[in-house]
């Protein structure tokens, strides 16, 4: 059996081998250096305290590398190309330090050969199967560049055509792929001709895509010197490869599994706090040592899928902002400041505002102020992302900056100062929070006088809007009937702040937070709950940094809980009708709870048709992140509009439910301004609750 | 270009207003105060002038209600000194604290004195004119655009009808300000912190205030409804004769 195996540098002189040594000792040292330079860069960053479980954070990226599921979600056609090219390149990597095991180490050193006889047959079995897989994965991936995927499109939203160059991104993708197809390739034809020169040897046929090869090319002639010109090529094309990755978009390979490694499963629901030297000299990023290394490792780990970018309710209605871009142009900006390391970028202006007359702004020209202000944090990005980017924490730092400078329109300012003012975006005096009640038939307890089970943290939206009030009366109505022992803190309540820390008036957040904390420390209550998906949210993930620790409910969870305990008995009273279900940003993708409000549909027998952006997914409506405060008339067309005929594509649907405040006014408005106004109606799942009673 | 800004805290009409036992003032107990939205545009208008031509911006104000915040955001929005001017009693009259400001500002060097064309709270409009009064000044008001070049000013009052007007000042002058070229600026909660904690809040004495005289409220109250009106109807005659029966008595 000992005669079942190959020859390692078949037919060459010794000078050939000693000079293919030197040229791959030469090229592991580019790769390396390539290699540092992005560590030193990334050391440039601050620290992002992401140190902690570094075994735990391993494996689970590990998982996610391994399986591809980041990248199967939502793309299968993506994700099996990417499983197979990945896969494919890691089995022949395997393959290739297998037999540089054996020949460079354990022949030389040892003078012994483990790649041989059986083992050797299914080495050359696996081989041949990976590499076919990895062929065909790199020509799926080519055929769907070639039909032209909105994903995959560098236009720019936010800049004309000759503000900027993107031809390096294309050429670093062509290059990509090409390189690797040529090496497979070739590596198949290498075993073709040794296969065919040597004979045809009966174990080849384990090799069977080679063998194959083989007996079309047998009859060419030649094959000892073709074998030998080939495995140069094929030689060479490596060692460029190799050398060509830390410079280029293969880096992703060993960036992307680090920056898996390092995200935070609650980076952007929990934002990152300004320290205390920071708030003295300025909140924001002004540069980018003010970044954190993890944010710098985001920039360059961009594979240019386009998931964000498509995803993206700003890109999708015409404001100029793409995710995508706004890590890709960090990217081009962090090059070009504190380390170069990507050969084929792009070139754009970055005097966005004019205001660059020496060092361009980080947030203003190099990321447009427009476009920071469009961004409605409502996380499609981020939870799209296969690759464990945090595009949110970069523009919430971004916004703070604006915010310190007093950028930004003046509808906002106003919210901004009414909420410094008064505790709410409406201008209107703190005793008036509580006027819904009077028109309640019943009188809510005051959480502040007496002990509740419940505290109800009612929100803005809810407590002052007009078309909001009766649903909030609603709400209040159900639990009193049902006789849970709730409370409110009347006007000891202020904004959460969820939408305000998102604006990036840090300081104003801080207050707010610690004014609301000061008011449930003073109150009598076990549980919270809210309507408001954004107080939801920020009380849940962000107040224990401000040491308030609450257990709090989001209205549709609790109703479930109130169903399983048998204390709320509702009815399949609304059987037959046919709903949609919008799941809020907040909820749904920020915090994980999309299943509540299906059971609450189920258990009033409604039939619910799901959009097909549903669940994680979900679409937002375009108010989040202080955007409900900001003039939204120079968009092509609302994300709520949007959403709208996304609901309507879905044939004959009589409710469009909603559990958030600022979805029923956002929808309620977008049902009328898109014309659609008595084709669907916007209810909030309490109403249906009600008449479920 | 150094700038002084008169600016006064006044009740926040977002409240409801109560009038005192007096009958004469206002209930302040449960008034909440904020900057005199005109003064906030002085200020403004302070601001960018210093922007586009160097020099500094002093806020000064009376002591009183929430002063100190005041002071403090006006700080944080970039004023380069500010000074609170005490030892005048609970609201003081226009002509006094006209007075206690020029007196404070003895010793400040300065080129033009911008503050709001009225308060919201007296609706007086007098400040700019009794500054220049005590302090020998030229004086505009109304001016919603100053544009300054060597020792003049070319400012832009507005006229009724939509009308504006282009005057050229010596300076130094005072104006009173109806509008800045911006809206006013928002200062971020984190940098008025800052300011509190590093800003020297400076404090003068009002000194002589006194003057030949002031106006005083007799009364205050809220507009007092009449009996309401009857609307007649019917036909002509049925209305006319009813008007005739009415004037007749």
């Amino acid at each position: 059996m000992d005669e079942m195996t190959r020859v390692i540098f078949r037919n060459f002189p010794t000078w050939m081998q000693v000079m293919f040594y030197a040229v791959a000792f030469a090229t592991i040292a580019f790769f390396l250096y390539g290699f540092w330079l992005r560590y030193k860069k990334y050391r440039k960053g601050r620290d992002s305290g992401r140190f902690n479980n570094v075994a735990g954070r391993f494996f689970k990226a590990l998982g996610k590398m391994t399986t591809n599921s980041t990248v199967m979600k939502r793309d299968a056609y993506a994700g099996v190309a990417h499983w197979m090219i990945f896969w494919g390149f890691i089995v022949l990597l395997i393959g290739t330090a297998i037999v540089a095991i054996d020949h460079d180490f354990l022949h030389l050193i040892f003078g012994i050969q483990i790649l041989k006889g059986t083992f050797y047959l299914w080495f050359s079995l696996f081989m041949d199967l990976f590499g076919v897989l990895f062929i065909v994965g790199l020509f799926m991936m080519l055929f769907r560049r070639g039909r032209k995927p909105d994903k995959l499109d560098y236009t720019r939203v936010d800049r004309d055509p000759e503000e900027y160059n993107r031809k390096g991104f294309a050429t670093d993708d062509r290059i990509f792929t090409w390189l690797l197809i040529v090496i497979a390739i070739t590596g198949f034809f290498i075993e073709a001709t040794r296969i065919a020169a040597d004979g045809f040897p009966e174990f080849e046929k384990w090799s069977f895509a080679g063998y194959a090869l083989a007996t079309l090319i047998d009859s060419v002639g030649a094959l000892n010197p073709i074998h030998m010109a080939i495995w140069w090529i094929h030689g060479v094309i490596v060692l460029v490869f190799i050398a060509y990755i830390p410079y280029s978009k293969a880096m992703h390979m060993l960036v992307d599994f680090a920056n898996l490694m390092f995200t935070e499963d609650d980076a952007v629901q929990n934002l990152p706090r300004v320290t205390e030297e920071k708030m003295k000299e300025g909140m924001g990023y002004l540069k980018l040592q003010d970044f954190t290394w993890k944010e710098l490792m985001d920039f360059d780990s961009c594979t240019k899928c386009g998931r964000c970018h498509v995803a993206c309710p700003a890109k999708n209605s015409g404001a100029p902002l793409s995710p995508r871009d706004l890590i890709l142009d960090m990217r081009t900006y962090a090059d070009s400041t504190i380390g170069k390391s990507e050969w084929f970028g792009q070139t754009f202006s970055a005097n966005g505002n004019g205001k660059a007359k020496k060092e361009p702004l980080i947030a203003g020209d190099v990321i447009k102020t427009e476009t920071l202000w469009s961004c409605t944090t409502c996380m499609a990005c981020v939870e799209a992302c296969p690759v464990g980017i945090e595009h949110l924490t970069t523009i919430v730092n971004l916004r703070r900056t604006l915010v310190d400078e007093g950028d930004m329109e003046d509808m906002l300012q106003d919210a901004l100062m009414n909420i410094g003012d008064y505790g709410n975006s409406f201008g209107k005096p703190e005793r008036m929070r509580a006027k819904w009640t009077k028109d309640l038939d019943f009188k809510i307890k005051d959480a502040r006088k007496e002990e509740v089970e419940y505290l109800w943290f009612v929100g803005d939206y809810a407590s002052f809007d007009a078309r909001m009030q009766d649903m909030t009366r609603k709400v209040a109505t159900i639990f009193n009937k049902i006789g849970l022992d709730f409370g409110i803190l009347y006007e000891g309540e202020k904004n959460a702040g969820n939408d305000v820390r998102r604006i990036g008036e840090e300081g104003l957040y801080e207050m707010l937070a610690e004014d609301n904390i000061a008011a449930f420390e003073e109150a009598q209550f076990k549980e919270i709950f809210t309507t408001d998906p954004h107080s939801f949210n920020t009380i849940k993930n962000e107040y224990p940094d401000f040491g308030g620790e609450y257990t709090i409910h989001h209205y549709t969870g609790l109703l479930c809980k109130l169903i399983d305990e048998g204390k709320l008995k509702v009815s399949d009273k609304l059987k037959g009708v046919k709903v949609t279900y919008h799941d809020p940003c907040y909820l749904g993708r920020y915090n994980g709870e999309t299943s509540a409000p299906r059971k609450l549909l189920e258990a009033v027998g409604v039939e619910l048709v799901e959009m097909p952006r549903n669940k994680e997914n979900s679409f937002c409506c375009g108010a989040g992140g202080g955007r409900i405060w900001m003039d939204d008339s120079g968009l092509e067309e609302r994300p709520s509009e949007m959403r709208i005929k996304e609901a309507l594509s879905l044939g004959d649907i009589q409710y469009f439910i909603i559990a958030c405040p600022k979805d029923y006014a956002m929808y309620s408005d977008a049902v009328k301004t898109s014309g659609n106004e008595g084709k669907i109606a916007v209810r909030d799942i309490i109403e249906l609750i009600e008449e479920a009673l | 270009m150094n700038i002084i800004v008169p600016i006064k805290q006044v009740p926040d009409l977002v409240e409801e207003l109560e009038i005192d036992s007096s009958g004469k003032a206002l209930d302040t107990e449960w008034l909440k105060y904020k900057v005199n939205e005109f003064d906030d545009h002085a200020l403004e208008e302070a601001l960018l002038q210093k922007e586009e031509n160097g020099g500094t911006v002093t806020a000064i104000a009376i002591d009183g209600d929430d002063i100190d915040k005041a002071l403090y955001a006006a700080a944080a929005k970039g004023a380069d000194r500010v000074i609170k001017i005490t030892g005048l009693g609970d609201n003081p009259s226009n002509h006094e604290a006209a007075r206690a400001m020029a007196n404070a500002i003895q010793g400040i060097d300065y080129d033009m004195i911008f503050t709001g064309v009225q308060a919201v709270d007296d609706r007086d409009g007098q400040m700019a004119i009794l500054m220049a009064h005590y302090l020998s000044l030229p004086h505009v008001s109304v001016v919603t655009s100053v544009e300054v070049s060597g020792g003049t000013a070319t400012v832009q009052k507005e006229y009724s009808g939509g009308v504006i007007a282009e005057f050229e000042v010596q300076l130094p002058a005072v104006m009173g300000i109806q509008a800045a070229s911006e809206t006013p600026r928002y200062v971020p909660v984190a940098r008025v912190r800052r300011a509190m904690r590093g800003t020297d809040l400076e404090e003068v004495s009002a000194g002589d205030v006194s003057v030949g005289g002031s106006t005083e409220v007799n009364r205050m109250f809220k507009p007092e409804s009449g009996q309401g009106a009857e609307m007649i109807s019917g036909s002509t005659e049925d209305i006319a004769s009813k008007i005739v029966s009415l004037i007749k008595g």
